[in-house]
C-alpha cells in the first residue's frame, strides 16, 4: 500500500511538473471579432485596400442624421419630436439652457466625420506602403481619399465652424483650425487629390457604389473634386477663384438639378438606413412618435405655388405638438427609407455658381442662375423692378437656398456666414438662437 | 475558555492513529444519539485539555479510557453542536447530541486548499448560512437574498422584474470599465454571472446592450440549495485570488448529505408580487388640461370623464397586475460512513406585476461525497438548471414605443387604449407605442440550459502524527447555452427607421473551466503547541463565449420566426482567455493565540497585454487571540482578538482591450472596413488593490454578544479607464491603465443573543457599513465616463482627481458642477429573530441607506408629458421652468425598507406524532414578506436603480425602470 502510494505520489508530480511547464506559455491572441488594424498599415492587399474605400463611403454617412435635425432645429427648419427632450430643449436654448458639448448632439457629426477622415488617412498610408499595386492605382486610391476626406472636413466646418485638419498621429494630433486657415487646407488637399486624380490612368483599381455612377472613373471622380473644390472657394469668399472651377466640374445651368454622387442606403448587414426619413402620416395612422416636424415659418414665408414646399413636406391629419411646439407639418423629403441622399447636386452648384457670381460682381449671370432655380421650383423668374443689387441678390440667394436645401444641413451655416442668425424665429419665451456647434468636450483630452 | 485547541479534523486522524498506545486506565463507555434516537457514529470523543480521544463506532458506541474522574468530555460530530459532558462516575454514559445549523459557520476559507475556525480568522470574513440567506423570506436570487446580512456590501438592482437584474459592489468600487463584480465560487467552480443582451436596443433604439434590462446569471443559482456563503471582499482577503480576486470573492459551497438517517423534506411556498410603491396621476383638472393641451384635448378629457366618470389608470393597468408566486422543493440527504449525498430539486414559478412577465427556474441538484479508501476521496457537485424569463420593455429607449415607463410619460390619460371587440389595438395619439399593445403582443424572453459540474479528489499522500501531506486536485466546468427571443409584431405603432416589425433571435454559448491542484502540509511542532499548513499549487482558468444574434425587420404578418423577415442581419461576437496561476502559502498557528500566515500568487492571463507575463500577489496577515494568552483572566469576555491582514489582487483589462480593429462598413452590398473607432492598448496592465485590513473581534459571555470592527484602506493601482479621445484622431475612446483609486471604510457587526431559552429567544445583529473612494491620480484631464450616463448636459460619472469615483457631474450653467455622489455615507441592517411561546418563530430585517444621490431622468420624460403626478402643484410648475440640467434631476436616494419579515408556526412534535406518526418528523407553516415597505425623499419608484444594468459605474440613473415589487408569501414545510 505504501509503495502504491509513493508511486501514485511521484506520478503526480511529474504530472505537475509537466503541467507547469506546458500550460504556462500562451500564444499570442489574436481579434477573433476583425481584422487589426496594422493588417493593413504596411503591405496590404487591393482587396484589402477595396475594403477601406468601401469602409469611406459608408462611414461618411455616419452621424449624418443628427447633424441634419441638430443644424436644422437650430436654424428653425425644422423640429425634432422624438424620445429625446433635449431636441426641443437644449437646442432651441430652452429656458436659457446652453448647448453642451458631452451630449449627443455636440458629438455626433464630430465622430462620424472624423471616423470617415480617419479612414480615408488608413488608405492614403495603406496605398503609399505596399508593393500590391502600381504607382497609377496608388495615386487611385489616394486621390479617392483626400476628395473624400475634404469632404467630411467641410462638413465639420459648417456645423463647428472650427476644424481638425492635420490628423495623421493620433498621439499627436495638429490644433484645431479656425475657418480661414482649415478651408485654405481643404482646398490645398483637394488641389494635391485632383493631382493623384490626374495620374490615376483611366479606371478606378476599385468599385464604387451605385451613388457614385457616372462619377466612378479617375476623370468623372474628377468633376466630383473640382464641385468640391468650388463650394470650398466661395465658402471660402473666393468668387473669382471658383469661378473656373465650376467648368471642370458636372456643373450644368441647364442641366438635371439632381446630377450629383449621393449617399445611399441599405438595409443589409452592416448597411444603414436613410436616418432623415421618417414615415409619413396617413389619415388612420398619424406618425406620433419619431417625426420630423416642419417649422411652422417654412410653409408661412413660402411664395405661393412654390413645387419645393409641396414636395419636401405634407399636412399631417392632425397638428403634432411636443414641448410647447406645435407645427401642422411633416416632413416628406425621402420617400423610404433606403431613399438616398444627394452630396452634392448640380442644383446646389447652380446656387454656388450664384453666390459665386454675387461675390464677383457679375450680378446679371447671378440673377440669371437664381431664375433657373426659381423657374425649376414652379415659379415665376423674379423682378427686382430693374437690376438688382447686390444686397437683393443675396436676400434671394439664401431664399432659394432656404427651399431648395431644406433640412439639408445648410440653413445654419447660411445664416452665419452671413450673420443673418438673429433673423430667425423664436418660439417659446426664454428660447435662444444658437448657430453654431460647440467643439465636443473630448477634443480637449 | 481556553484550552489547546487542534483542528478537529487533523485530531481525528490522529485519534485513528493512536488508540493501540493508550494505556487502559479507567474505562467510560456509553452510546451517542442524536434527538431523533438515531446513532451517531465516528463523532469524536475527547477528554477536555488532553489529547487523549477516541471516535464512536458505526453503532454510535464509545469508550475511552480517561486519566481520572471527574473529568469532562468533549463529544463532537459535524452537523452537531458541540457537547461538553462532566462524568463523576466510571461506566456508562450515554449522549444526545443536538443538531446544529450553525456547525459549518465556525470554519472559514483563507487560501484554496484549507479553512480556519472562524476565531482565529486575520480577516473579517463575512458568512451568510442557510438560515439568515433563506431562513425568513423566500428568495428568488442569491443576490437579492443577501441585502443587509453582509457589511461592506453594496448591492443595486437594475430591474424590479422577476428573476434579478442585480449588482454587488463589495467595499465600493474596485474598477470602472474591467469587472468590478466579485468573483463567484461554487463548489470549487468559477461560476458565470455574466449579463447578456438581447438585442431588443435594435428595436427600441437603446444606446447599449447595458440598457436593455438583463438578468444577471447568478440568478440561475437556487439559494435554497446554499449551505453557506463566505464572502473574502478585500483584497487582504482574496489575494490568494490573484488577479481574479480585485472585486472581492463570493465562495458559495452548497448542501452536502449527513451521515445517519436519509432525510426528505418538502416545502411549499406560495406567494403573491405587487407593486411596492405607486407614484400615482397627475390629479388632471378641466382647466389644467385646457391650459396644458388646448380645446381638443380638453374635450377629449371631458368626453372621458363623462362616459367612464374617471380617467383611465395607465400605472395601474401596466403594473398593477398581482404576480402569482410558486416555489416547490424537495430534497432528500443522507449517507453512511463511505458516502454522503444531498439530492434537491426546486421548482420556482413567479409572475412579475407587469402582465406577461415572469421567471421561472428549475433546478436539479446531486452532491455526493464518497470515500474510497484511507487514501482517496472525492466528491461531485452537480446541477443542471433551466430557467426562463420574459421580462417585458422597461428602461431607456428612442423611439421604440416599447419601455413601459417611457411611454406611460407621454400616454395622456383620457385616452382609450383598449383593443376593441375585433381585437384591434387603437393607436397612442402621444407616443409610438401602445402599452397595452406592448404588454399582450410584444416579447422580451429568455432561456436558459446550464450544467455546472465540480470534481475533487483529495489523495492523502503521508499520514504520519507529525506531518499530513495530501493533494487536492479539483476541476469544474459552467457550461451556459442562453437563448434571447425579442419579438415585436409588424402591427406595433413605432417603426424604427421604417422597421415594421422586429425579431431577434439570440443563441448564446458559455463555457467556463477550471482546474487546479493543490499540495497541502500540516506540519506540527514544537510539541504540537505550533501547527503548520503550508500549501503550493496550481490553477488554470479558461473562458469562452460565442454570441450569436439574428435579428430581422419587416416582418411577415402575424410571423415569429426570424426568416420570415426581410431586414436581416447576423452579428457574432467570441471570446475567449485563459489565465494560469501559482501560488504558495504558509500559516502557522501557535495554540490559538498568534495565527500569522504569507502566501504568494503568480499569475499571467491572455486579458493582458503580454499574455505570458507573470504578475505576483503577495499577502500576509496576523491574529492575536489574547484571550487565548495565559495571563488572561477577564473570564466574562471570552475572545478578544487583535488581527491585521494585507494583501494584493489583480485585474485584468476586459477582453478586446489589447486589439485596435476594423470593423465591417457595408454599403450596397459591398463589404468595406472602418476603424472601429477604439484604441486598444498592446502593452496593458492587470490594474492591482492592495489593501490592509486591520480590526478588533471581541466576545462576551462565551459570545453571546459580540462585536466585530474593521477598518480598511483599498488602493487601486493603474486603474483600466475607458476614456474618450480626441474623435478628430478617429479613434472616440481608449481603454487603458490611466488612474489610481482609493477606498477605506469602516464596518461594525454586533450580534447578541439577547435571551435564550426554548419557550423565548431573541436574537440581534446590528451592522454598520460605509465607504469612500477618491481618485487619487488621474494622468489625464478630468473626463466625462463613457456610457455612464446621458453626458453632462443631464448628467454623468465624471473622473476626476481627488473627487469621488461616483460623484455625478453636470454642465450648469457652462460649468461642470458636482451635483451629487451615488455613494451613500452608510449603511445599516438590523434582524432580529425571536422564538415566542416555544412554538413561534418571528424575524425581521430593516436596512438602512443613508445619503447618496441620484439622477432622476424618469422625471425629465414625464415634465417633458406634462405626466408627473406634482405638476398640478406650484412646486411641480416651478420645476418645468427650471433649465432642464443635471441639478434639475438629482435627488436624495437615502431609504429605510423593511427588506424581510416571517412569523413561523412549528407544529409541537407530539401533535405532529398523534397525527402522522412516525411517518413525519416536523411541519412547519409561516408567512412572510419581502420589501415590505420603503421610507424614502426619492420621488420615483425605488431609490435603487441602474439604467446601466450592473456593470462599471452604473447604479443611481433612473431612466424609467421595471419598478420594484413587494412579495408576501406562505409557507408549508414537512421535514420526514
Amino acid at each position: 500500500m505504501k509503495k502504491t502510494i509513493m508511486n501514485i505520489t511521484k506520478l503526480t508530480l511529474i504530472a505537475f511538473s509537466l503541467a507547469i511547464f506546458s500550460s504556462c506559455t500562451f500564444e499570442e491572441v489574436i481579434d477573433p471579432n476583425g481584422p487589426s488594424l496594422d493588417g493593413v498599415q504596411e503591405e496590404a492587399s487591393k482587396g484589402q485596400l477595396n475594403e477601406l474605400v468601401v469602409g469611406i463611403e459608408a462611414t461618411k454617412r455616419n452621424g449624418l442624421g443628427i447633424e441634419t435635425t441638430a443644424s436644422g432645429t437650430m436654424a428653425r427648419e425644422l423640429y425634432l419630436f422624438d424620445a429625446d427632450p433635449r431636441n426641443t430643449g437644449d437646442l432651441l436654448g430652452k429656458n436659457g439652457i446652453g448647448l453642451d458639448n458631452n451630449s449627443f448632439y455636440s458629438v455626433a457629426q464630430w465622430n462620424g466625420n472624423y471616423r470617415c477622415v480617419k479612414n480615408a488617412s488608413i488608405l492614403i498610408n495603406a496605398a503609399n506602403n505596399t508593393s500590391a499595386v502600381t504607382a497609377a492605382e496608388a495615386n487611385a486610391y489616394t486621390g479617392y481619399a483626400k476628395t473624400m476626406m475634404a469632404y467630411e472636413l467641410i462638413q465639420v466646418l459648417k456645423s463647428y465652424g472650427m476644424a481638425r485638419i492635420d490628423i495623421e498621429d493620433p498621439d499627436n494630433l495638429g490644433p484645431i483650425l479656425d475657418f480661414g486657415p482649415a478651408m485654405d487646407a481643404i482646398r490645398g488637399m483637394l488641389d494635391d487629390a485632383l493631382d493623384d486624380l490626374n495620374g490615376a490612368g483611366g479606371e478606378f483599381p476599385f468599385s464604387l457604389s451605385e451613388g457614385f455612377s457616372g462619377f466612378d472613373t479617375p476623370s468623372t471622380f474628377a468633376q466630383y473634386n473640382r464641385a468640391i473644390a468650388a463650394m470650398a472657394a466661395v465658402y471660402d469668399g473666393d468668387g473669382s477663384g471658383s469661378l473656373n472651377l465650376f467648368s471642370n466640374s458636372y456643373f450644368d445651368i441647364a442641366g438635371d438639378l439632381n446630377t450629383g454622387p449621393k449617399h445611399i442606403f441599405g438595409l443589409g448587414s452592416g448597411d444603414q438606413a436613410n436616418p432623415v426619413f421618417r414615415p409619413a402620416s396617413t389619415e388612420d395612422n398619424p406618425n406620433n412618435g419619431d417625426q420630423i416636424i416642419v417649422h411652422p415659418s417654412f410653409i408661412d414665408d413660402a411664395e405661393d405655388g412654390d413645387l419645393r414646399v409641396e414636395n419636401k413636406t405634407a399636412e399631417r391629419p392632425d397638428p403634432s405638438t411636443q414641448d410647447g411646439l406645435t407645427s401642422n407639418f411633416e416632413s416628406t423629403l425621402y420617400e423610404s427609407n433606403v431613399s438616398p441622399i444627394d452630396l452634392l447636386r448640380n442644383e446646389e452648384l447652380i446656387l454656388l455658381f450664384a453666390e459665386a457670381n454675387i461675390i464677383a460682381g457679375n450680378l446679371g449671370v447671378a440673377q440669371n442662375a437664381l431664375d433657373v432655380i426659381r423657374i425649376s421650383a414652379g415659379l415665376e423668374a423674379k423682378d427686382y423692378g430693374g437690376n438688382p443689387t447686390s444686397e437683393q441678390l443675396v436676400d434671394e440667394l439664401l431664399m432659394q437656398r432656404r427651399y431648395s436645401l431644406w433640412a439639408e444641413n445648410h440653413r445654419m451655416f447660411d445664416l452665419r456666414r452671413y450673420g443673418r442668425s438673429n433673423t430667425l424665429p423664436i418660439d417659446r419665451p426664454g428660447d435662444q438662437i444658437f448657430n453654431v456647434l460647440p467643439i465636443p468636450l473630448s477634443e480637449s483630452n | 475558555m481556553k484550552q489547546n485547541n487542534f483542528y478537529r479534523g487533523r485530531l481525528l486522524l490522529f485519534l485513528f492513529l493512536l488508540p493501540c498506545f493508550v494505556f487502559a486506565q479507567n474505562t467510560i463507555s456509553g452510546k451517542v444519539t442524536d434527538e431523533s434516537g438515531q446513532t451517531v457514529p465516528f463523532a469524536n470523543v475527547i477528554v477536555k485539555g488532553t489529547t487523549v480521544g477516541t471516535t464512536t463506532d458505526i453503532d454510535g458506541n464509545y469508550s475511552i479510557d480517561v486519566p481520572s474522574i471527574p473529568t469532562t468530555l468533549v463529544f463532537s460530530s459535524l452537523g452537531f453542536a458541540t457537547w461538553e459532558e462532566t462524568v463523576t462516575v466510571l461506566g456508562v454514559t450515554n449522549i444526545t447530541l443536538k443538531e446544529s445549523a450553525q456547525a459549518l459557520d465556525e470554519v472559514v476559507i483563507t487560501g484554496l486548499g484549507t479553512s480556519i475556525k472562524r476565531e482565529n480568522a486575520a480577516n473579517a470574513v463575512s458568512s451568510v448560512s442557510a438560515e439568515e440567506l433563506v431562513g425568513t423570506t423566500a428568495q428568488a436570487t442569491v443576490d437579492g437574498a443577501l441585502y443587509g446580512k453582509v457589511t461592506g456590501v453594496n448591492i443595486t438592482s437594475s430591474s424590479g422584474a422577476p428573476g434579478g437584474g442585480f449588482a454587488l459592489r463589495l467595499r465600493g468600487v474596485s474598477s470602472i470599465n474591467g469587472n468590478n463584480q466579485p468573483l463567484i465560487i461554487v463548489d470549487g467552480v468559477y461560476y458565470n454571472n455574466v449579463e447578456i443582451p438581447s438585442g431588443l436596443r435594435f428595436a427600441s433604439g437603446a444606446n447599449a446592450g447595458n440598457e436593455e434590462n438583463s438578468g444577471n446569471r447568478l440568478a440561475d443559482l437556487d439559494p435554497n440549495d446554499i449551505e453557506d456563503i463566505e464572502i473574502l471582499k478585500g483584497s487582504s482577503a482574496a489575494a490568494i485570488y490573484g488577479q481574479r480576486g480585485n472585486a472581492g470573492v463570493i465562495i458559495i459551497t452548497t448542501k452536502k448529505g449527513k451521515r445517519g438517517k436519509t432525510k426528505v423534506s418538502f416545502s411549499q411556498d406560495t406567494g403573491i408580487n405587487t407593486i411596492q410603491n405607486r407614484l400615482g396621476n397627475r390629479p388632471w383638472t378641466r382647466e389644467s388640461v385646457q391650459e396644458v393641451f388646448g380645446t381638443d384635448e380638453r374635450i377629449k378629457y371631458e368626453n372621458t370623464i363623462n362616459s367612464r366618470g374617471e380617467l383611465y389608470d395607465f400605472e395601474d393597468i401596466i403594473y398593477g397586475n398581482d404576480g402569482f408566486i410558486t416555489e416547490t422543493r424537495v430534497s432528500v440527504t443522507g449517507g453512511n460512513e463511505k458516502t454522503k449525498f444531498y439530492t434537491g430539486v426546486g421548482y420556482r414559478d413567479e409572475e412579475g406585476i407587469i402582465k406577461n412577465t415572469g421567471f421561472e427556474r428549475l433546478s436539479l441538484r446531486a452532491n455526493i461525497d464518497h470515500t474510497i479508501s484511507e487514501t482517496f476521496s472525492f466528491s461531485s457537485n452537480s446541477n443542471y438548471v433551466r430557467s426562463s424569463s420574459s421580462r417585458s420593455f422597461t428602461g431607456n429607449e428612442n423611439e421604440g414605443g416599447l419601455s413601459y415607463g417611457y411611454t406611460l410619460a407621454f400616454t395622456r390619460p383620457w385616452n382609450d387604449l383598449f383593443p376593441d371587440a375585433q381585437g384591434n389595438y387603437p393607436n397612442n395619439p402621444n407616443y409610438p407605442g401602445n402599452p397595452i399593445f406592448v404588454r399582450d403582443n410584444a416579447k422580451n424572453e429568455d432561456d436558459n440550459n446550464r450544467f455546472v459540474q465540480g470534481l475533487s479528489l483529495t489523495t492523502k499522500l503521508l499520514n504520519t502524527d507529525k506531518n499530513r501531506i495530501k493533494l487536492i486536485t479539483s476541476g469544474g466546468i459552467d457550461y451556459l447555452s442562453n437563448e434571447t427571443y425579442v419579438y415585436v409584431p409588424e402591427t406595433h405603432q413605432a417603426q424604427i427607421n421604417g422597421q415594421e416589425g422586429f425579431i431577434g433571435v439570440g443563441k448564446n454559448n458559455f463555457t467556463q473551466f477550471n482546474s487546479q491542484a493543490i499540495f497541502v502540509w500540516n506540519h506540527d511542532a514544537l510539541d504540537n503547541d505550533l501547527g503548520i499548513t503550508s500549501q503550493a499549487g496550481l490553477t488554470y482558468l479558461y473562458q469562452d463565449a460565442d454570441a450569436v444574434l439574428s435579428t430581422g425587420a419587416q416582418l411577415a404578418a402575424g410571423q415569429t420566426n426570424v426568416s420570415n423577415s426581410v431586414n436581416q442581419t447576423i452579428r457574432q461576437t467570441l471570446r475567449e482567455e485563459q489565465d494560469f496561476g501559482y501560488f504558495g502559502q504558509v500559516e502557522g498557528n501557535y495554540r490559538d493565540q498568534i495565527i500569522a500566515t504569507v502566501g504568494y500568487r503568480l499569475d499571467q492571463s491572455t486579458r493582458n497585454g503580454d499574455p505570458n507575463e507573470l504578475y505576483g500577489f503577495p499577502k500576509a496577515s496576523l491574529a492575536l487571540n489574547l484571550a487565548n494568552f495565559d495571563f488572561w483572566n477577564l473570564d466574562a469576555l471570552n475572545q478578544f482578538k487583535l488581527r491585521g491582514a494585507y494583501g494584493e489582487t489583480g485585474n485584468p483589462a476586459g477582453f478586446g482591450a489589447t486589439f485596435t480593429s476594423l470593423t465591417t462598413a457595408n454599403i450596397g452590398g459591398d463589404i468595406g472596413q472602418s476603424l472601429l473607432g477604439a484604441k486598444g492598448d498592446p502593452d496593458i496592465e492587470p490594474e492591482t488593490a492592495r489593501e490592509l485590513e486591520v480590526g478588533l473581534d471581541v466576545g462576551l459571555f462565551n459570545s453571546r454578544i459580540s462585536l466585530e470592527a474593521t477598518y480598511y484602506k483599498k488602493q487601486v493601482d493603474d486603474l483600466i479607464l475607458t476614456r474618450a479621445l480626441p474623435a478628430a484622431s478617429g479613434f472616440t475612446q481608449e481603454t487603458t491603465n490611466l488612474a489610481d483609486l482609493e477606498n477605506k471604510g469602516i464596518e461594525l457587526a454586533l450580534t447578541a443573543d439577547v435571551i435564550r431559552g426554548e419557550r423565548f429567544s431573541w436574537n440581534t445583529r446590528v451592522q454598520f457599513y460605509k465607504n469612500q473612494s477618491e481618485v487619487t491620480r488621474l494622468d489625464v484631464p478630468a473626463f466625462a465616463q463613457p456610457g455612464a450616463g446621458f453626458g453632462t448636459g443631464l448628467g454623468t460619472f465624471f473622473i476626476e482627481e481627488g473627487k469621488p469615483v461616483t460623484q455625478l457631474v453636470g454642465n450648469i450653467d457652462g460649468e461642470l458642477t458636482q451635483v451629487g455622489d451615488v455613494e451613500p455615507d452608510f449603511q445599516m441592517a438590523m434582524s432580529n429573530t425571536l422564538t415566542l411561546f416555544r412554538q413561534f418563530d418571528l424575524s425581521f430585517l430593516f436596512q438602512l441607506k443613508e445619503g447618496g444621490e441620484n439622477l432622476n431622468l424618469s422625471k425629465f420624460l414625464t415634465d417633458l408629458g406634462q405626466t408627473t403626478p406634482d405638476l398640478e402643484t406650484p412646486e411641480g410648475q416651478a420645476r418645468l421652468e427650471t433649465p432642464a440640467n443635471a441639478a434639475r434631476f438629482v435627488e436624495p436616494a437615502g431609504y429605510l425598507k423593511l427588506r424581510e419579515a416571517a412569523l413561523y408556526y412549528r407544529v409541537p412534535s407530539k401533535f405532529v406524532d398523534r397525527v402522522f406518526g412516525d411517518n413525519v418528523e416536523s411541519v412547519k407553516l409561516g408567512a412572510s414578506g419581502r420589501n415590505i415597505f420603503t421610507v424614502t425623499d426619492y420621488s420615483s419608484y425605488d431609490p435603487e436603480v441602474s439604467v446601466n444594468g450592473g456593470a462599471g459605474l452604473s447604479s443611481g440613473i433612473e431612466v424609467t425602470p421595471f419598478p420594484s415589487s413587494r412579495q408576501v408569501y406562505f409557507h408549508l414545510n414537512v421535514n420526514f
